[in-house]
């Protein structure tokens, strides 16, 4: 759950703040948890919100100023055989990327979200999520060198 | 089209949940949590959901555990399908009875109850991937409170039994 909400507002301290307040909040509000996903994943949305909310206070676009909104997906070109980097180089990739990107790309490859969730949990469309996740993709293979 | 990056993901993923929050989460939750009166009719009952709560607030801060070697893991998985065994069918001869008493009508006891069971199916599962002592201690602990708000829920039943039975003066 820690770094569910590290992943996405990307700072130690705020993303403690966030655990702190999601699992305060979880607490008060169990008479809500009506059963209807497991009680993980319950709390897991409460911990991801509560993230997104801490990354609007900062007022940093979630998407980057110069991407237009509501654009067909792209296909990224794959071409790597395999993915031939360290844990750890991919972790720091992840975390250097913008924070729209590295919410996006977290939400999905390692939250286990679809994009329509996805597009559901940032205010944006299916398609939004879809594109954002390509160029997040395509950003990281950047940073890491590969392109 | 195949996706290296999510191959590569999906074959490291527990790696990625490397970091975890210092003291001071645990210390800020557990100094909020008892602040709140949602299970006000059974103190020592309350008492003991806080404790689990918060119990499994870390279990699910900590994300992923440091399991022991194999031996280790099967150790604490077959003391806890023994524990999780007896304590199980205590529960069920508690629901029985009080089944038999009466129909649970109580919402508020039926919403705690099935709050606690959710609690414990997550725990569950962790059990079966990463089981550790503070996973085993947790869900007998869940066992334990349901068994206690269980043999409280009796004897409220009891009670009012006996008070029905008395004579009118």
């Amino acid at each position: 759950m820690y770094n569910t909400g590290y992943r996405i507002v990307n700072d130690k301290d705020e993303a403690e703040d966030v655990l702190q307040e999601a699992f305060i909040s979880a607490f008060n509000s169990l008479d809500t948890y009506r059963g209807d996903s497991t009680f993980g994943a319950w709390l897991k949305r409460i911990v991801i919100n509560k993230a997104i909310n801490q990354l609007n206070k900062r007022k940093t676009e979630r998407i980057p100023e110069d991407d237009r909104w509501d654009v067909k997906a792209e296909e990224v070109e794959d071409a790597l055989e395999g993915y031939p980097f360290t844990v750890e180089k991919v972790r720091a990739a992840i975390e250097a990327l913008p924070d729209g990107y590295r919410s996006v790309l977290s939400l999905y490859l390692l939250e286990g979200y679809d994009h329509a969730e996805i597009g559901e949990i940032l205010g944006v469309t299916e398609s939004t999520s879809k594109s954002q996740f390509n160029r997040a993709k395509k950003k990281l293979k950047e940073i890491l060198g590969a392109v | 089209m195949k996706d290296s990056l999510k191959q590569f993901v999906d074959g490291h993923r527990s790696e990625f949940d490397h970091r975890e929050p210092s003291d001071k989460v645990w210390d800020g939750i557990k100094n909020s949590l008892p602040n709140r009166t949602l299970w006000n009719n059974v103190i020592l009952w309350r008492a003991a959901a806080v404790l689990f709560f918060g119990i499994s607030a870390v279990l699910f801060t900590l994300g992923s555990f440091q399991s022991g070697n194999k031996v280790e893991r099967s150790q604490l998985q077959g003391e806890f399908t023994d524990l999780e065994a007896f304590y199980s069918e205590q529960i069920a001869d508690k629901v029985d009875l009080i089944s038999d008493i009466q129909e649970i009508e109580d919402e508020e006891f039926a919403q705690d109850f099935a709050k606690l069971e959710a609690m414990y199916q997550v725990l569950r599962e962790q059990m079966k991937t990463h089981p550790t002592q503070q996973v085993k201690d947790a869900l007998i602990l869940n066992l334990l409170v349901r068994i206690d708000l269980l043999n409280q829920q009796i004897k409220n039943l009891e009670d009012s039994r006996k008070e029905e039975q008395q004579p009118e003066v």
